[in-house]
């Protein structure tokens, strides 16, 4: 005996619908990726700088070696604080170098003293103790853990994190959609067709789940071809030079691919619920 | 046990079609409903297959007042129940032998179980042949048959039969006839709407006549 589905479902008559998840999936695999590579830039960016903070003692403050001693004496007695190391005059040097040049007179010029101070990244010390001891002692020497630079790149990450989601939930929306329509289109076109197989004694659900095994099939479909397309398009981005120069720290994790498969799963997941709510719902009003 | 209570039924706020309707059909009995063109043969059986609600009065199966049904229930009250529709209600684009196992396979069954009792039913109905072929390619005869094949094939305990012998010659007509009065042999009860009456008037079986509102055996129907 022959196999046919029970609904006469047109061959190509999915496929529009197809390609639209397919597009969306496109959408949300870059969507996901920004968002991974987002928070890895971000992360690449504070973690180099959580360990550390400096103590800036301005030139033009009076005595500059004097009061070097007792930064270094107040640091290294403050909770937190692993090591606190003056820098030498040519490593000053060679931070100023981008802005004056390579001049061998630096050492003359009255530049500021600068102390790289190692801290606990589990406990940090407080910027505002510290801060508040240095102003007692030795007026002019800046304490700075680089926080509001940390907290600039977190916010920044934490907003593309927020733009990925609305954008994930915006595909999602958009195939539920698309779903929601297409079934319904589709069970008042076999309307007759399903009133008979309810007179053949068929349940609501036997009915869902004939547009569910379709709407899988429809959502693999869609998803694979939307992530294979994603795939590619990332790897041919990730290939253009000027990109990966621009911006270095852009490498995404090591289990970014694990989108590929998240979001086809997501998409099937979606579709099959979709067609499966949107039959019981519209064949229980009597449709 | 099929009962009716004072039953009426119209289509939307049509006229009435049905009005004060009152019998009563024991388990295993043969029951021939008649009336003119019109008179609501197909509408009555229609509320039997529960395809609608009657618009007055009760009407109980299976010891169930049908208004109190859920659509679950209704499905399941349906796989007890075969039916012959006037205008066959066959799927197009699956074969007669597709058709046939339809109530088998939306019950859930697997084809390997029904496989073989499809083809004896389509063999019994004369239509071993045209297993494989489309309703659009079977005459209206043809058709009929495939019919009777799926309303019985799952043997329920109710057989709804509309017009059952309408498409046919006289001697396919009485070999349906013998195939139904076999069915209920074996027990089933069979509701059977036709407007031959000289098919009826042959037969001894309990009538309803929907144009008179009357029953053979003197009931006010
Ligand atoms: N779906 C419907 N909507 C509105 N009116 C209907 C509908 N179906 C049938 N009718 C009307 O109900 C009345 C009874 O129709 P029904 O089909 O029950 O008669 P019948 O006895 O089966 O006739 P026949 O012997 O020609 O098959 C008719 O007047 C018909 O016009
Ligand atoms: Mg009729």
């Amino acid at each position: 005996m022959r196999r046919s589905s029970l609904i006469p479902f047109k061959a190509g008559g999915g496929f529009l619908m197809a390609l639209i998840v397919a597009a969306m999936a496109f959408l949300a695999c870059f969507a996901l990726g920004g968002a991974l590579g987002a928070s890895k830039l971000a992360n690449a960016w504070t973690e180099g700088l959580s360990g550390a903070a400096t103590v800036r003692i301005g030139a033009e403050d009076g005595a500059p070696e004097q009061q070097l001693g007792i930064v270094l004496d107040i640091l290294k007695s403050s909770e937190g604080v692993i090591d606190a190391v003056p820098l030498t005059t040519d490593e000053v040097a060679a931070l100023l170098k981008p802005w004056f040049g390579a001049t061998p007179e630096l050492a003359d010029l009255p530049a500021p003293a600068i102390v790289a101070v190692t801290i606990d990244p589990l406990n940090e010390p407080d910027t505002a103790i510290i801060q508040a001891r240095l102003d007692g002692a030795a007026a002019g020497a800046v304490y700075d853990d680089h926080g509001e630079w940390r907290g600039r790149a977190a916010s920044a990450a934490h907003a593309v994190r927020s733009v990925a989601i609305g954008a994930l939930i915006v595909c999602a929306f958009a195939i539920a959609s698309v779903v929601i329509l297409t079934v319904r289109t589709g069970l008042s076109a076999h309307k007759e067709n399903i009133a008979t197989l309810r007179l053949a004694g068929a349940e609501d659900r036997y009915v869902a789940g004939l547009y569910q095994s379709r709407y899988f099939w429809l959502g693999l479909l869609g998803g694979v071809l939307g992530c294979l397309l994603a795939f590619a398009a990332m790897i041919g981005f990730d290939a253009m030079p000027t990109v990966s120069r621009a911006l270095p720290a852009l490498e995404l994790p090591t289990y970014w691919w694990l989108v590929f498969p998240g979001v086809i799963l997501f998409v099937v997941i979606l579709c099959i619920l979709a067609a499966r709510f949107t039959v019981l719902g519209t064949l229980r009003r009597g449709a | 046990m099929i009962l009716f209570e004072n039953v009426g039924f119209r289509y939307g706020r049509g006229p009435d079609i049905l009005q004060g309707l009152n019998f009563e059909i024991p388990d295993g009995e043969f029951t021939f409903i008649t009336g003119a063109s019109g008179a609501g043969k197909s509408s009555l059986l229609r509320l039997l297959y529960l395809d609608d609600l009657p618009t007055a009065g009760k009407i109980s199966l299976f010891e169930r007042d049908v208004a109190t049904l859920t659509r679950d229930e209704i499905a399941w009250f349906r796989r007890r129940i075969g039916v012959v529709f006037q205008d066959f209600r066959l799927l197009d684009h699956l074969t007669a032998a597709e058709n046939v196992a339809l109530p088998l396979k939306v019950a859930g069954a697997r084809e390997a179980a029904y496989r073989d009792n499809v083809a004896e039913m389509l063999h019994w109905v004369g239509l071993g042949e045209q297993m494989n072929v489309r309703p659009p390619h079977l005459s209206g005869g043809e058709k009929q048959r495939v019919a009777i094949a799926r309303a019985v094939v799952a043997s329920p305990d109710i057989i709804l039969a509309d017009e059952p012998t309408g498409s046919v010659d006289p001697e396919m007509a009485e070999r349906i006839m013998q195939l139904f009065l076999e069915m209920n042999r074996l027990g089933k009860t069979i509701v059977f709407a036709t407007h031959d009456l000289e098919m009826v008037n042959r037969s001894k079986q309990p009538r309803i006549d929907l144009s008179t509102k009357t029953t053979n055996n003197g009931m006010a129907a």
